[in-house]
């Protein structure tokens, strides 16, 4: 295996290039995570957050640097566009592509009840007032490599921020496209939903080629008192690709934070979401699904944080297992000394369909508060054999039985996505997947 | 209300006191004279001095395990003295030549043992410290085959039958723990119960620590041969002291075809005072081994007492259609901590296991729930149920759930599940409506909270620790 100097060194290789940006602040904190990033080790299955996922191959990679200047045309990525979505956000390899996206004008600065969609180099600069208090704040890179890597070639990224007291009626879609071969690229997104505002974005991350690259992403959520955001968060990377995405999301009071993750691609991947509720009468649902087979390796690890009193948090988290496949959830609940009255209910239900899959699955609860309600559970099994007969009395073939069992396992899901286009696509996807033509 | 449950909660340790009786300790420390020295004393054989010496060097390698959810200060393993016996040397042949101060000491604890032995027709093997020193109804277990001694007695009897099973489910090397206890136990309890033989009684064994300042490392070793079935009962008292006590024990069970062992657990030692002072460290590792086919190990324990319990009864499913079975009640109050769970690793085909724990904690205590359910590519078939519920009383504990669910088989099944709850105030009035007074009420909703582990434990067990829970939480609830 490459050392971790090394290795940290190809990773970090393309990081001169950036230019440094007019903000103090901003240079700073790059600066902090290259410092973090040299000291920190590349995590192996010693570590208990990694006791499962061995991202030796990975390490074993010699990766480049993103290569400037995609000549992408809007033709060759259309297909991944959404109807709804008036404003998009699109990035290649983790560049931003202006010709390809739709941000909000220049105006949406002076006026406070506009939307801002814009990539992070602009928004810096237009917004630094809204952005400084929270980019990098929430996602600590002080324990994490692959966040301080992502910050410490902080750069491009996506910035939503909705303003107070707006409820944003479309989507805004926030595409990444992996097209080079070899590449690693770190994308980064901040949302920011003011008081009272409401706002649905979708986190889409696609390729163009089956081959491998490395996506190292992070997101930072920030919610005000009373906003909503609806986070819908699609994995389509190459079955070859790695995926490491780190989430933090902050809820303020009675905010509420509701995702859909659905993992479909990559040989690897990894997806760290933190919530932390941080204040009284937030509430967060927060739904997953791996849809994986053949050599593909999903591993979600999630923290409920109930760091005050009144909390709610929901959280459903379902994998489809099938080849030689291995799903990893770890999903943590925290309710810490004095957030009483918190309601958490947790499910981690598993579907093996070959003999070779695996899944190991760990729903964690702490509690620190006596007067709580918590509860979690956990499963892992097949197909019920009574729903297929079932179905087969009612004329079904057993492949056709099976194959709509598993799809409705995993719609389950892709049901509680709000953009309807997408989730006709998924549900296409899923069905596809599932599909099995013989036994 | 919570002053009612506060009282609950800070009873004193109704069974501290210390028995003066002259000990012979090794002195402090550990090196391989000590264990040369253990060995010579208890004139074991070479092959035993073997085993104690490679579990010494495999110790040596390794480092105190760091994943368990407690907190102590380190523990300094040249400070403990590792060998203490009473004087007492002649073999006694009845009670009546039981030295009258240990006879005392059992007195208090309110066991009675020869009235307890004629009531109950429970053979007690009493443990003093380290040494054997009566065994009762040993006669009668020998007529129909049973060998029921203490293990250094074993290895002089039987040392074949002690060499065949000894460390085949818990190597030398196996942890930290175990390879400690594995390089210097001192003494324990042997069963065999041969082919064929269903134990006419439960057995049973009295263990209590008694010298200050010594470590007690008991090793238990449970022989079920094809067909055989037998019930282990172990419970445990300690007198009170201020500095910590260690006790590393080990316990492997093998459970061959058709087998069936059953082994309870009441372990009330000296938790330490309401401050967090003193009290035991208890570091157990218990494994059964189900060897055979349809073969059945089934762990219980009442978990009340130990400043620190980091202890995960286990059963390694590896004959076909064997059963494995875990029913927990684990009670922390003050700032006791509690890591205790399970590990049920499914290996032959059609095994089966459940598992039902209860944690409760008070005061500022810490109660985790730690369990790993495995199942192998080779397990098809396998059925795991797992039940785990926490309850908190007060607003300074903590309830903690981490199960592993590790799955290689797709004709598995396993299902888990967790709750949380407090006792109600709607509860208390409900009882209180009926004139019931919010002690005996939070007692009730404890033994129902505690039913279905209370249900798996022989008769005067689950007597007894209905009792043992009540005084641990009295004041506690309100």
């Amino acid at each position: 295996m490459v050392t971790s100097n090394s290795y940290l060194e190809s990773l970090l290789q393309g990081r001169p290039q950036l230019p440094p940006s007019p903000l103090a602040w901003f240079n700073h904190l790059r600066a902090n995570a290259v410092d973090r990033a040299g000291t920190l080790k590349v995590p192996t299955t010693r570590d208990e957050e990694w006791r499962f996922t061995d991202i030796s191959p990975l390490a074993a990679l010699s990766l480049k640097p993103v290569r400037a200047a995609s000549s992408l045309e809007a033709a060759d990525v259309e297909r991944f566009y959404l109807p709804e979505a008036k404003n998009r956000l699109v990035f290649v390899d983790g560049v931003y592509m202006p010709h390809l996206s739709s941000p909000t004008g220049p105006d949406s600065a002076q006026d406070p009840e506009v939307v801002v969609v814009t990539d992070l180099s602009t928004a810096v600069l237009a917004h630094a007032k809204a952005i400084e208090p929270h980019l990098g704040r929430h996602a600590g890179f002080q324990d994490n490599l692959f966040a301080a890597l992502n910050t410490a070639f902080l750069h491009d990224g996506a910035v939503i921020i909705a303003p107070r007291n707006v409820a944003v009626e479309n989507p805004m879609h926030v595409l990444f496209i992996a097209t080079q071969s070899g590449a690693a690229s770190h994308p980064r997104c901040l949302f920011i939903a003011q008081d009272g505002s409401t706002v649905t974005i979708l986190e889409d991350y696609v390729t163009l080629r089956e081959d491998v690259y490395v996506t190292n992403a992070v997101t930072e959520v920030v919610l005000g008192n009373n906003a909503q955001i609806n986070h819908i968060r699609v994995q389509r990377d190459s079955a070859q690709a790695f995926h490491i995405a780190n989430c933090a999301v902050s809820l303020a009071r009675s905010s509420r934070y509701r995702s859909v993750s659905v993992a479909l691609g990559a040989r690897i991947s990894r997806y760290d979401l933190n919530t932390r509720l941080e204040d009284e009468g937030a509430e967060c649902a927060i739904d997953g699904l791996a849809l994986i087979t053949g050599r593909q390796l999903a591993d979600t690890h999630t923290c409920i944080d109930h760091a005050k009193p009144n909390g709610i948090s929901r959280q459903s988290h379902k994998c489809i297992v099938d080849g030689a496949a291995q799903a990893v959830f770890n999903g943590k609940v925290l309710v810490r000394p004095g957030a009483q009255r918190t309601d958490s209910a947790q499910s981690s239900r598993n579907l093996l369909l070959s003999a070779k899959a695996r899944v190991d699955t760990k729903p964690q609860l702490e509690i620190f508060a006596d007067d709580v309600k918590c509860a979690h559970g956990a499963t892992v099994g097949q197909l019920d054999n009574e729903e297929l007969f079932y179905l087969k009395s009612r004329g079904l073939s057993e492949v056709a039985a099976r194959n709509l069992l598993t799809y409705a396992f995993g719609a389950e899901i892709i049901e509680r996505i709000s953009i309807a286009s997408l989730r006709h696509r998924l549900e296409q996807t899923a069905l596809e997947q599932t599909k099995k033509t013989e036994l | 209300m919570s002053a009612v449950l506060q009282n609950l909660v800070n009873q004193p340790y109704k069974h501290g006191f210390v028995t003066e009786i002259e000990s012979d300790i090794a002195p402090k420390g550990l090196n391989e004279d000590i264990i040369k020295l253990i060995s010579t004393k208890k004139n074991e054989p070479a092959w035993m001095l073997d085993f104690r010496l490679q579990a010494y060097q495999h110790w040596l390698t390794m480092e105190e395990p760091k994943w368990p959810n407690v907190k102590y200060p380190k523990i300094d393993f040249q400070a403990i003295s590792y060998y203490a016996a009473p004087k007492s040397k002649k073999k006694l042949n009845s009670m009546d030549e039981v030295d009258p101060e240990l006879l005392r000491t059992f007195e208090k604890l309110g066991v009675p043992m020869h009235e307890r032995a004629a009531l109950a027709g429970v053979a007690v093997d009493v443990i003093f410290d380290s040494v054997s020193v009566a065994t009762t109804y040993k006669q009668k277990l020998a007529e129909v085959g049973i060998i029921f001694c203490s293990i250094s007695e074993a290895i002089q009897m039987h040392p074949e039958l002690v060499r065949q099973y000894l460390g085949t489910v818990v190597p030398v090397g196996d942890n930290y723990y175990a390879a400690l206890n594995s390089a210097v136990f001192t003494d324990g309890t042997f069963c065999f119960i041969p082919k064929g033989v269903k134990c006419p009684m439960d057995l049973s064994t009295y263990f209590r620590i008694n010298t200050e300042e010594s470590g007690q490392f008991e090793r238990t070793l449970i022989v079920g041969e094809e067909g055989s079935s037998v019930s282990y009962l172990e419970g445990c008292t300690a007198p009170k002291f201020d500095t910590n006590q260690l006790h590393a024990a080990v316990v492997e069970l093998v459970a061959l075809d058709n087998a069936d062992i059953k082994y309870s657990t009441v372990q009330n030692w000296y938790a330490g005072d309401e401050n967090g002072l003193g009290g035991i460290y208890n570091f157990v590792t218990k494994r059964g081994l189900a060897k055979g086919v349809n073969s059945r190990i089934s762990w219980t324990q009442v978990e009340t007492g130990s400043a620190i319990t980091w202890k995960y009864p286990s059963c390694i499913l590896r004959g076909d259609n064997s059963v494995g079975e875990f029913y927990s009640v684990a009670v922390t109050n003050h700032y006791q901590q509690a890591d205790t769970g399970t590990k049920m690793v499914h290996i032959g085909k059609n095994t089966r296991s459940t598992i039902v724990s209860k944690g409760i904690s008070a005061g500022h205590s810490n109660n985790s729930y730690r369990g790993l359910v495995r199942i192998a590519p080779t397990a098809a078939g396998a059925r795991n149920y797992s039940q785990c519920d926490s309850m908190l009383i007060g607003d300074k504990c903590g309830a903690n759930t981490f199960p592993y669910i590790q799955v290689r088989n797709q004709e598995a099944k396993v299902e888990h599940e967790a709750s949380t709850s407090k006792i109600g105030e709607d509860q208390l009035f409900y009882f209180a409506q009926r004139g019931i007074g919010s002690e005996e009420a939070v007692s009730m909703i404890i033994n129902g909270f505690c039913k279905d582990v209370f249900q798996q434990l022989p008769m005067e067990f689950a007597v007894e620790a209905t009792k043992l829970l009540g005084f641990k939480l009295e004041g506690s609830v309100g």
